[in-house]
């Protein structure tokens, strides 16, 4: 090996690995920052996993149904029904629902069609309304009527109507014949109401003025009493004319119009063409409200009068809050009239009863009906019969003026019970739903001869 | 644990937190995210770049090239969310017009007909401000404006004009009438109208590989924490302004009932 041979050094040793050497302020530092980082990255997660932070669900709303035309020829007196549901619903709503749950008031338009009634009950009792609320001829509320007894849920009917029926699925909140027609005949043939003996009777052509000029020309008869002539058309015609020069040779000297909806423009506009006068022979209405009035004209109906239960003139403290109370909401030119007080105490009622029964079913709502409950209604206090599932009526009697309002002329002190099989016209029949329900009589034939 | 996340009603819900709040929840969420992620994840991504000569230098060229592109994204779509709210107010100012328009037109028509048609357009106006809104703030199709919609038709076409006046009023009412249905029509299309489903997948995976990326830079861990989390925290700010914009009548940056509100009140005053 020679001198200058390479030498070579030693591979220095590997550097042992060591452990980093960490100070303790940053071990501290990088410690406190991954803990808060992953409380920080956590707590959004939890957060919104257990959905704290988001705002309380509140109960589901509980779902009810209103059936009035808002199209069609009954649009012109059930789009009130309608507002004055809302209202009460509005009204019930903001001072917190009915045990504890909001009220969602769903009003799809059956356009006065009773096909479409039948359907939009069965539509709203499929999306689980708890009840309905509405209807307003007797046609729409028959084609309702199997409808609720097949979900055997409750329809609550405000109007006028001819009686001869009675169903543990429906409360009726208008008058029945005994509580309109008869104080209305008494009336129209007493002094107060000018002596009124020949009484010419014209209505629409369906069920409602049917029943109720049968019952009429029965009540007649047991006073004596003929009527001079009956005349009948279509739901929503307008043609009259052929109609007044009927009443016109008939002799009759006043009407007892039990017409509906829209054609009543028809048979003023008729009457003011041939120029009667509403002294010499007035036609007394049984389905004319302040409501109907704003589409006839002013100089066509003044004189007239129509009879009801309630009429916006009613000078009561309670009555003025409640119109002051949906005008507010609705607008100061618009009116209240008789089937919307009515339905205005059936929400009211309904309120009640669900509110004493603890719960929105049906049997328990009914099973609360039977204390007979009371309201305070803006046209005297209304107590619910629980025989009947009617409801009592006070009765008035209005003559028109010609601010589309009524001079109430006469009215009865006391409030009429309801009797929706009057013995005069359907012997046999009645009705008690805390016992047995419908006792039947003799089949009656509403068209038939009296 | 995360299944609410897949649940519509929870994103739904989101909208009626107040705003604050609900910034401040996709801002923690996204730092969460990050923050996560630099603890879990880091450390073992890492391990893909380390070896790499000035690894940081070429996740800072790549991340700066990446946000070129998702900022244009997420600029686009901010504005693609907002037009959309521009479009269905301006539907509800041209709505509200041409009904106010329409009342002073049909309240010169003859009794009963005016009054008549004023009510109904008074309650058409009440409906849309106390049934309608409150339906379209939750994502739902008002249903019963169309009804009171066809009543106002059906009391127009009853009126028969008299006179040359009436027939020129009750064209242009009718006109009125029209235009109204079409920008009603329009704000009806508009309350589902919202940004599709892949767009806020791409908006979110982008978001997702933005944070990917600065978990890739090698520095201290409060640094990290510290830039990353300002990062992810604008990140969340900037989704949660599309998230409000997403649909037109919710969220703060929504559509209110202002101009039908103003219509009703100059109703009833007559």
């Amino acid at each position: 090996m020679s001198g200058d041979e390479i030498t070579r050094p030693e591979p220095a040793p590997l550097p042992r690995r060591q452990a980093p050497r960490v100070s303790r302020r940053r071990a501290l530092t990088e410690g406190a920052a991954a803990t808060l980082a992953a409380a920080g990255a956590l707590s959004p997660v939890l957060f919104a996993g257990c959905s704290v932070g988001l705002p309380k669900r509140e109960p589901p709303e509980v779902l009810v149904g209103l059936l009035n035309s808002q199209t069609g020829p009954m649009a012109i007196s059930s789009t009130s029904l309608r507002d004055i549901e809302l209202h009460a619903f509005e009204q019930i709503n903001a001072a917190g629902g009915i045990l504890g749950r909001k009220i969602d008031p769903r009003a799809p338009d059956p356009r006065s069609r009773p096909d479409l009634f039948a359907k939009r009950a069965r539509e709203l009792l499929d999306k689980g309304a708890v009840a309905l609320f509405g209807c307003w001829t007797s046609t729409s509320r028959k084609a309702v009527l199997p409808i609720v007894e097949e979900f055997k849920k409750l329809l609550f009917y405000p109007v006028q109507y001819e009686g001869n029926e009675s169903s543990r699925y429906v409360v009726y909140g208008g008058t029945l014949p005994n509580q309109q027609i008869f104080p209305t005949l008494d009336w129209m043939t007493s002094a107060a109401g000018g002596s009124r003996k020949r009484i010419f009777l014209v209505g629409s052509d369906y069920v409602f003025p049917r029943t109720a000029n049968l019952i009429a020309k029965k009540y007649l008869a047991a006073k004596g009493l003929k009527p001079m002539g009956e005349a009948y058309v279509e739901l929503g015609d307008r043609d009259f004319t052929a109609v007044v020069k009927k009443i016109l040779a008939s002799g009759a000297d006043s009407v007892l119009n039990t017409v509906n909806g829209d054609s009543n423009l028809g048979l003023f506009a008729a009457l003011s063409d041939a120029k009667v006068d509403p002294d010499k022979l007035p036609v007394v209405s049984t389905s004319v409200a302040e409501d109907e009035l704003r589409s006839l004209l002013p100089k066509q109906v003044r004189g007239h009068y129509a009879a009801g239960c309630y009429f916006q003139t009613l000078d009561s403290e309670e009555n003025r809050k409640w119109i002051e109370g949906f005008r507010r909401e609705f607008g100061y030119d618009r009116v209240t009239g008789d089937p919307m007080e009515p339905q205005w105490c059936l929400v009211h009622l309904w309120k009640k009863a669900v509110e004493k029964a603890g719960s929105f079913e049906t049997e328990a709502v009914r099973q609360a009906f039977r204390d007979g409950l009371e309201f305070a209604g803006p046209g005297g206090p209304v107590r619910l019969d629980p025989k009947t599932q009617h409801t009592n009526k006070f009765f008035r009697m209005g003559r028109i003026r010609t601010d589309r309002q009524f001079d109430i002329v006469y009215a009865l002190e006391a409030p009429i019970e309801p009797d929706p099989y009057p013995q005069i016209a359907f012997p046999g029949w009645g009705v008690d739903w805390t016992k047995d329900g419908v006792t039947r009589g003799a089949e009656v034939d509403i068209n038939g001869n009296v | 644990m995360f299944n609410f996340l897949l649940d519509p009603d929870f994103w739904f819900r989101l909208y009626e937190v107040p705003s604050l709040e609900r910034t401040l929840y996709f801002l923690l969420a996204f730092v969460g995210f990050y923050w996560i992620g630099s603890i879990f994840l880091r450390p073992f991504l890492r391990q893909f770049i380390r070896p790499t000569p000035a690894a940081n230098d070429i996740v800072g060229y790549i991340l700066s090239c990446f946000c070129v592109f998702y900022g244009l994204l997420l600029g686009l779509i901010a504005v693609t969310a907002y037009e959309n709210v521009a479009d269905a107010s301006a539907n509800v100012t041209r709505e509200a017009a041409s009904l106010s328009a329409l009342y002073e037109d049909v309240s010169c028509y003859p009794e009963p007909y005016g009054q008549n048609l004023r009510w109904l357009l008074r309650d058409y106006t009440r409906y849309v401000i106390k049934y309608a809104w409150p339906l379209q703030q939750r994502g739902i199709v008002p249903e019963e404006g169309t009804i009171r919609a066809s009543a106002i038709h059906e009391k127009m076409v009853e009126f028969q004009p008299q006179t040359p006046a009436q027939e020129i009023l009750h064209a242009e009412a009718l006109r009125q009438f029209n235009g109204f249905l079409e920008y009603r029509r329009m704000r009806l299309l508009s309350v589902k109208s919202a940004l599709p489903a892949t767009m806020w997948t791409v908006m979110l995976l982008g978001a997702i590989f933005n944070i990917v990326l600065c978990w890739l830079f090698d520095m201290k861990f409060v640094t990290q924490l510290l830039l990353g989390g300002i990062l992810a925290a604008y990140l969340g700010v900037v989704i949660h302004l599309i998230f409000d914009m997403n649909q037109p009548f919710r969220g703060d940056v929504s559509v209110s009932s202002e101009a039908f509100e103003m219509v009703y009140k100059r109703m009833n005053e007559d």
